[in-house]
């Protein structure tokens, strides 16, 4: 399907949803205002998980086939297709669990047998430093990915979830990456940590038109804010500022930018927690 | 000095000359007793709370319902020279939450002051929250219900150390004694439970209170600053005893905590030990009416301590362990008396008590007016409990107040029971005097 017929039949279903939906828009927004970025911001998940599909495509048989070094190369560009839309991922709890599950979700941490996805193979790259035994935790990330891109197509998108989801990614980024939790093996955290606020900035974005006249002052403050963050975050690439480098490892960021990181993300999941409101959503 | 050395007080008790009404009448008002005619020996815990009858239940009742409060309209106010949190009759419980400064410039930090003064001018004396269009994050918690008691809450701003750096451009104007706390030689200290920017000192009724004014003001200041740490902790409730004597509470080695205290009561005795005075050579003048707060989170090792013979606790103290009298005779409330003990026979020289306060008259100077709670936080790997004393101690001077008492405490006997893991120094602002001001609006002016 070309790119704008898609579009047209993304926003046809999203329409039809919100009708369903009753969506009380109070305020300035109606339901039909919704549709044009719902449908686009399935448009951005959708493209994300064509990338997701391809990247976990190349990373899992760089396992299989026992290429450490690139394995581990792979492990964090491939990551950031999941983290950037995580708010839609996790609708989907099963495979959000086998897929991003961390070891300390489980009783038996490691050793636990329900453990599995990037973090299980986290561990083996990165911690083991080998890909022995990873060959049947690469299958089964592979056919969870797989498992999800099918699932999300399938979905319509409730439009709190969607509107709700930039402050969801904040409150990630609050709970797990300011701390350094994420990653904890590879220390690549600084990578999710700019997947989840591009994810943010995407919705934020997209709903902006529609509350910027209303709540400037709001708008004014978030776009600062997500500029202060990827300043930051962008003197950690491995080439500074260079958007297409990677990033240096967590435990290379100052105590100073830690805590600038951890205000800033702090204000925009404060700010981002009150756009369902502004949009008459529940 | 005899007559200044009272018991602390019962958490409830309100002194007389801070609210006009005697001690125990108000106390017992608070509990809703006055004129009800219940004899004393009814009150226990579970009936002293209800002001009511008990009442059956009615039958096929399914609401769990919740304990009743006892003193929920107790207010201190917030306005005048001096915070409230420090001479204040010490609630049932307290917490300690230090915090590091996000706020990147003077700016910043003066919104943070004025934000915390506006939200601890009001959490302290109650209210409701306004409405907000339910498609919003409510503005408040909840956890208090609509309507917010002030419920004896107090909240007290302390600025660590580490504030007077190079960001805010108040390095010039660091009180005197405002030191980074170092370690004492029986210390295990643990980086994440130490220091801090900022402390916030909550005490209150109930821990609820507490919960609730931290969440409270958590959610007026994001990117202001950040939860370093935090300690919280209680202090036994008693019965009201007959008679005109409370004994204090105690903590979590069986002691009772406070039988010898300054009287927060006596203002001038307080002036001397406990406030700042800005007027001299001493301290910077926007400092006067400060104080500063020594926190220390102790360890005790409580299995061990019960494994230890009565007498041998006493002696570590200094004291008797039910009735709290010194070893040197007479009641809790009696002054121990050394004068004609000087070998230590009857109280050991290095009984706690003994060394806190040798009672010379070269050491009154360096008495301090403590104000702790007794912690318990969870169960160590070895399977022994992680409880202790929150140990919180106010002076005007604190390299002569908690400092030198501690240095003589030094190799005591008690630390093979006890480990101090956390804490830190701080300063006490001066008290916000009216709608106008703002806590720490003198210490800005004074580096403008
Ligand atoms: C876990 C640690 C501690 C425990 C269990 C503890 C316990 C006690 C007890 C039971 C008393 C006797 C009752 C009383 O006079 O209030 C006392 C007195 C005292 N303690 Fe502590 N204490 C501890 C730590 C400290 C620390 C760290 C300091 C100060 C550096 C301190 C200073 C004092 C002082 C000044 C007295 C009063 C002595 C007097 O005036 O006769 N205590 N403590």
């Amino acid at each position: 399907m070309k790119m704008h017929s898609l579009k047209a039949s993304l926003m046809t279903a999203a329409a039809l949803v919100l009708m369903a939906l009753n969506v009380q828009a109070r305020a300035a927004v109606s339901a039909e205002q919704l549709v044009t970025p719902i449908a686009e911001y399935k448009l951005y998940v959708l493209d994300n998980l064509d990338q997701l599909v391809d990247h976990t495509r190349r990373f899992t048989t760089a396992v299989e086939q026992g290429e450490l070094d690139r394995a581990q190369s792979l492990y964090a560009p491939t990551r950031v297709y999941y983290e950037r839309i995580e708010p839609i991922a996790e609708l989907f709890a099963d495979l959000d669990a086998s897929i991003d599950a961390r070891e300390d979700d489980y009783e038996h941490g490691v050793a636990d047998p329900d453990f599995t996805g990037f973090h299980r193979l986290e561990y083996g790259l990165f911690h083991n430093d080998s890909t022995d035994g990873m060959a049947p935790y690469a299958k089964g990330l592979m056919s969870d990915v797989n498992d999800l891109d099918s699932r999300v197509r399938d979905l319509t998108f409730p439009p709190s979830t969607v509107v709700g989801g930039a402050a969801a990614l904040m409150e990630e980024v609050a709970a797990t990456k300011v701390s350094g939790e994420e990653d904890r093996y590879s220390r690549t955290d600084l990578w999710d940590f700019q997947a989840n606020v591009d994810g943010a900035r995407e919705i934020f974005s997209l709903f902006k038109p529609l509350v910027a006249q209303q709540h400037p002052d709001f708008v004014a403050r978030v776009t600062k804010n997500f500029g202060d963050v990827e300043k930051t975050l962008a003197q950690y690439r491995t080439t500074p500022d260079d958007p297409a480098s990677g990033f240096v490892s967590y435990d290379e960021v100052s105590q100073a930018d830690r805590h600038a990181l951890a205000g800033t993300v702090t204000v925009l999941a404060e700010d981002l927690s009150t756009l369902r409101g502004m949009l008459g959503l529940d | 000095m005899s007559h200044r050395d009272r018991p602390s007080r019962c958490p409830f008790h309100v002194t007389a000359n801070e609210e006009g009404t005697p001690p125990r009448r108000r106390f017992l008002r608070g509990l809703g007793l006055t004129g009800l005619g219940v004899g004393l020996a009814g009150l226990y815990p579970g009936r002293v709370l209800s002001a009511e009858p008990l009442q059956t239940p009615p039958q096929g009742k399914e609401v769990t319902s919740a304990p009743l409060a006892r003193d929920p309209q107790l207010s201190w106010p917030f306005h005048g020279r001096h915070q409230q949190g420090v001479v204040t009759p010490r609630p049932a419980t307290g917490m300690v939450v230090a915090f590091d400064v996000l706020a990147g410039d003077r700016d910043g930090l003066q919104r943070l002051f004025e934000t915390l003064t506006a939200r601890i001018a009001f959490l302290t004396q109650g209210g409701r929250y306004p409405q907000r269009d339910p498609h919003y994050p409510p503005p408040d918690s909840g956890i208090l219900g609509p309507d917010i008691p002030p419920d004896g809450l107090t909240v007290t701003l302390a600025l660590g150390d580490a504030l007077f750096d190079q960001r805010f451009g108040l390095d010039a104007a660091r009180p005197r004694h405002l030191q980074r706390m170092t370690g004492f030689p029986n210390d295990a200290l643990e980086a994440e439970r130490c220091h801090g920017d900022i402390a916030l000192q909550f005490c209150a009724n109930t821990l609820d209170t507490c919960y609730h004014a931290l969440r409270d003001i958590i959610k007026h200041t994001p990117g202001l600053m950040l939860v370093r740490w935090k300690q919280e902790g209680t202090v036994p409730l008693l019965p009201p005893s007959p008679g005109d004597f409370d004994g204090s509470a105690r903590n979590f080695l069986g002691f009772r905590d406070g039988s010898a205290n300054p009287s927060n009561d006596d203002a001038a005795l307080m002036d001397e030990l406990v406030w700042v005075d800005g007027t001299g050579e001493n301290e910077p003048a926007w400092a006067q009416g400060g104080s500063y707060m020594a926190v220390r989170i102790i360890r005790n090792f409580v299995e061990r301590w019960d494994r230890t013979p009565l007498g041998e606790q006493e002696a570590i103290f200094g004291r008797r362990k039910m009735s709290g009298a010194p070893l040197s005779g007479g009641n809790e409330q009696d002054v121990p008396d050394y004068s004609d003990d000087p070998e230590g026979h009857i109280t050991p020289l290095d009984a706690h008590i003994r060394l806190a306060n040798p009672r010379t008259p070269a050491t009154q100077h360096n008495r301090i007016l403590r104000r702790p709670f007794n912690y318990s936080n969870g169960v160590e790997a070895n399977g022994q409990f992680d409880m202790g004393l929150l140990f919180i101690c106010f002076q005007a001077d604190l390299d002569a107040g908690f400092i030198t008492v501690q240095q003589r405490l030094n190799g005591e006997p008690l630390e093979e029971y006890i480990k101090p893991v956390g804490g830190g120094y701080f300063f006490v602002l001066p008290g916000a005097i009216n709608q106008q001001d703002f806590l720490g609006r003198s210490l800005l002016n004074a580096t403008a």
